[in-house]
């Protein structure tokens, strides 16, 4: 339970169902993990563990805090760092899913004698298949591709078939206290949204030099120098905003080179591909072969129909049409219908 | 629920219960106000004290109300020292790192203050050995405070206070000597006198008292400087309105506590005996030292065992204990404690202190004897799929 409306919401359900519940609260990472002061709260914050507890309290639920900032920096924090430093774009709730909401938890779950992990996130488990939410706009089973078959099998998704609407008057009737509390948008460990600080504390923090990533570069697709940035671990690519690159057309983040500090960017056609390398491929129920899927590319983004030709760990998505900001290190999770057949991260 | 827990807090006992009801209900004025309402309260709070040094043997000394064992102890180390460079004494503070957070880090706020601060030896087994301490205070001439425990909170460990003292104060006559003796108080007879001690902390709640109260016993001539400005107050050393209703529950739990002590420590004795025997029987690595401890308290760890997720289940299964000193967020720091014992991070966050009290019987040792084993199985299981850490 993060302290958020979802989550509660979810142990809510599942008491009024007759289960036994008991709420549990990963303590993710310390404030000032990127830098001093937190901007507001975020989840499993101090503040979210408390209200966590409060939640707990007004159902009755038992609660517990279990450390998790140990593997949360070894799993999240440091390859987030890691990947921005190498002209990745990481994806570290799908990170966090992996490698520290559900197996370690799952298995804190069994010691406690329990069957079952639920959470608040909105999808759905239908006899061990992974299934999109209903509230299409929710829908967060792009993050969860990762979480493997096996915790699939003992984790339930209550809030699947609600939609946020439905959550936030239900939690009203309840009277919980985070019925009206706003949707978390940022990262919970980046504050103010920044990345490039976190990242810059992150290398600082293991005497990396913060020199290799910048200032740099902005060169077009012909080479040509047509801007200056302050460091490749800031930008994303596909992103258009904050490039400072002065007027006329507008312009996207194409590649960032790392060992030159060169960043290229281009055109919306030109920033645009039809091919997509997949690797780590997470099977949940993916053979081998040529399969046709639909295919995301980036939270928020529509799945494009694709040829997605599967080879053990690997994977190569042939795009109807092509897709632009599609950056290494994001994921690409394959759709059969609302169903998630398994997904990796993009190389190229 | 069974409460392993007794050195958290222990439950309200009846006479301080029926004291404070019937203080509670009297129209009280303030103890500090001139006229005979306040006289009348004065009276009253002035019997409470005078009640709680003699249970403690004060003598001639102080005995300054706090709001518990931790301000006791801050105001014992932080007032002493703050109290001893305003003298222009030596004013330097000796401390083993296995000491309770209220004394380790008022020394750590002392340390950036400026003051010499040193750390006193302890063995594998958190013992103090009194030629080990009166060497290492020989070694430091800057010295003003040595502070150490009387019954360790998480280890149980005990010390002969007066032979400690006796070989401080060989080695530094003119050092003042705090004790801190929160968690004997109630189960080891006290005596600041014998002990020879220049200020000895207890809290009220660990005895049956109420919480929000505790005590600071002085010898007469410890220079101490407030920990905060206010009134004039119990001298100027602690500024701010006695809580006379807490003072009285206070003095209520110490008198039954002194009465009972005998009765109840040979009760608790005997169950942590049990206790202990029966957890090593299954497999726990008992921590401290075996022969000199409080009886009460057992600090164990089952190798490969996550020692939260234990606790965990055990509440759940109807046993109440915790990992070390509770932690106001709920997150389990690896034990300070065995860290400077010499255990890794990992064997550090193993630990379960399971601490009794005077009502135990044997059937509720056995009652959690027997739920541990198939809890246990189950917590290393998870620990040896290495998805908790161990």
């Amino acid at each position: 339970m993060s302290g958020g409306v979802d989550s509660s919401v979810a142990a809510a359900l599942l008491q009024a169902q007759g289960h036994e519940v008991v709420g549990l609260t990963m303590r993710l990472y310390d404030a000032g993990v990127g830098h001093g002061q937190r901007r507001g709260g975020s989840c499993c914050s101090p503040a979210e563990v408390d209200l966590a507890r409060d939640v707990c309290a007004q159902l009755g639920l038992p609660h517990y805090v279990v450390d998790e900032r140990e593997r949360f920096a070894q799993a999240v924090i440091e390859p987030f760092a890691d990947d921005y430093a190498a002209g990745r774009t990481p994806n570290p709730c799908t990170r966090c899913n992996q490698h520290v909401k559900f197996a370690p938890l799952l298995a804190r779950v069994r010691a406690l004698g329990f069957d079952a992990l639920a959470t608040g996130h909105y999808a759905r488990n239908q006899g061990g298949a992974l299934l999109r939410a209903v509230d299409a706009s929710k829908d967060q089973s792009y993050f969860l591709f990762a979480m493997g078959p096996d915790a699939l099998a003992h984790t339930q998704f209550p809030l699947g078939t609600w939609t946020k609407a439905e959550v936030r008057a239900h939690a009203a009737t309840l009277g919980l206290p985070n019925a009206d509390a706003p949707d978390s948008q940022e990262l919970c460990f980046v504050p103010g949204d920044d990345h490039g600080e976190v990242v810059a504390a992150r290398l600082q923090a293991r005497a990396q030099d913060l020199a290799a990533l910048g200032p740099g570069d902005v060169v077009d697709v012909a080479g040509t120098v047509v801007g200056r940035h302050d460091g490749i671990h800031r930008v994303t690519v596909g992103q258009r905003r904050g490039l400072h690159l002065g007027g006329g057309d507008r312009r996207y983040v194409l590649r960032v080179i790392p060992s030159s500090r060169t960043i290229v960017v281009g055109s919306a056609s030109e920033a645009s591909v039809s091919r997509v390398r997949v690797a780590e491929l997470q099977r949940l129920a993916l053979p081998d072969g040529r399969h046709r899927f639909d295919v995301q590319l980036r939270h928020r983004a529509a799945a494009t129909p694709a040829w997605v030709e599967v080879d053990g760990a690997l994977a190569t998505v042939e795009l109807d049409t092509p897709v632009h900001g599609v950056a290494p290190g994001q994921a690409a999770v394959f759709y059969d219908g609302a169903r998630v057949r398994g997904g990796g991260w993009i190389t190229a | 629920m069974i409460d392993f827990d007794r050195n958290a807090t222990a439950p309200l006992r009846p006479e301080a219960l029926a004291a404070m009801s019937d203080a509670l209900a009297q129209p009280w004025a303030n103890p500090a106000s001139v006229h005979r309402a306040g006289q009348r309260a004065r009276a009253r709070l002035e019997q409470a004290r005078r009640g709680i040094a003699a249970a403690l043997d004060n003598g001639d000394g102080a005995l300054v109300f706090t709001s518990g064992g931790t301000e006791s102890d801050a105001l014992a180390i932080l007032g002493m020292a703050r109290g001893l460079r305003a003298a222009g004494r030596s004013c330097g503070v000796a401390c083993s790192a296995i000491e309770h957070p209220a004394v380790t880090e008022s020394v750590a706020m002392l340390r950036r203050e400026g003051f010499t601060c040193v750390a006193l030896p302890i063995d594998r087994a958190g013992r103090l050995q009194p030629d080990a301490v009166a060497a290492a205070v020989a070694a430091t001439p800057a010295l003003g405070v040595v502070s150490f425990t009387a019954a360790h909170h998480e280890l149980g460990n005990t010390v002969d206070v007066a032979a400690m003292t006796a070989a401080i104060r060989a080695a530094a006559p003119t050092v003042l000597i705090h004790v801190d003796a929160v968690q004997a108080a109630g189960k080891l007879p006290l005596s600041r006198l014998r002990w020879d001690v220049d200020a000895l902390s207890i809290s009220s709640h660990k005895l049956g008292g109420p919480v929000g109260i505790g005590a600071l016993a002085l010898a007469q001539h410890v220079p101490l400087l407030p920990l905060h400005g206010g009134g004039a107050q119990q001298r100027g050393r602690r500024p701010g309105t006695e809580p006379l209703v807490l003072a009285i529950g206070f003095d209520a739990a110490v008198q039954a506590a002194i009465v009972a002590a005998p009765r109840e420590h040979a009760a608790m004795r005997a169950s942590g005996q049990r206790l202990r025997a029966g957890l090593q029987a299954l497999g726990a690595e008992l921590v401290g030292d075996a022969e000199q401890h409080v009886g009460n308290t057992a600090l164990v760890r089952w190798p490969g065992v996550d020692g939260h997720t234990l606790v965990i289940a055990l509440d759940l299964a109807g046993f109440a204990c915790s990992t070390g000193a509770a932690c106001s967020t709920g997150v389990v720091e690896p034990s300070r404690v065995l860290r400077a014992l010499g255990y890794d991070a990992d064997a550090a966050r193993g630990a379960v202190r399971l601490s009794l009290g005077p009502d135990h019987r044997d059937e509720h040792v056995d009652a959690l004897l027997e739920a541990l084993p198939p809890i246990l199985a189950r917590v290393r299981a998870a620990t040896a799929a290495g998805q908790v850490a161990s």
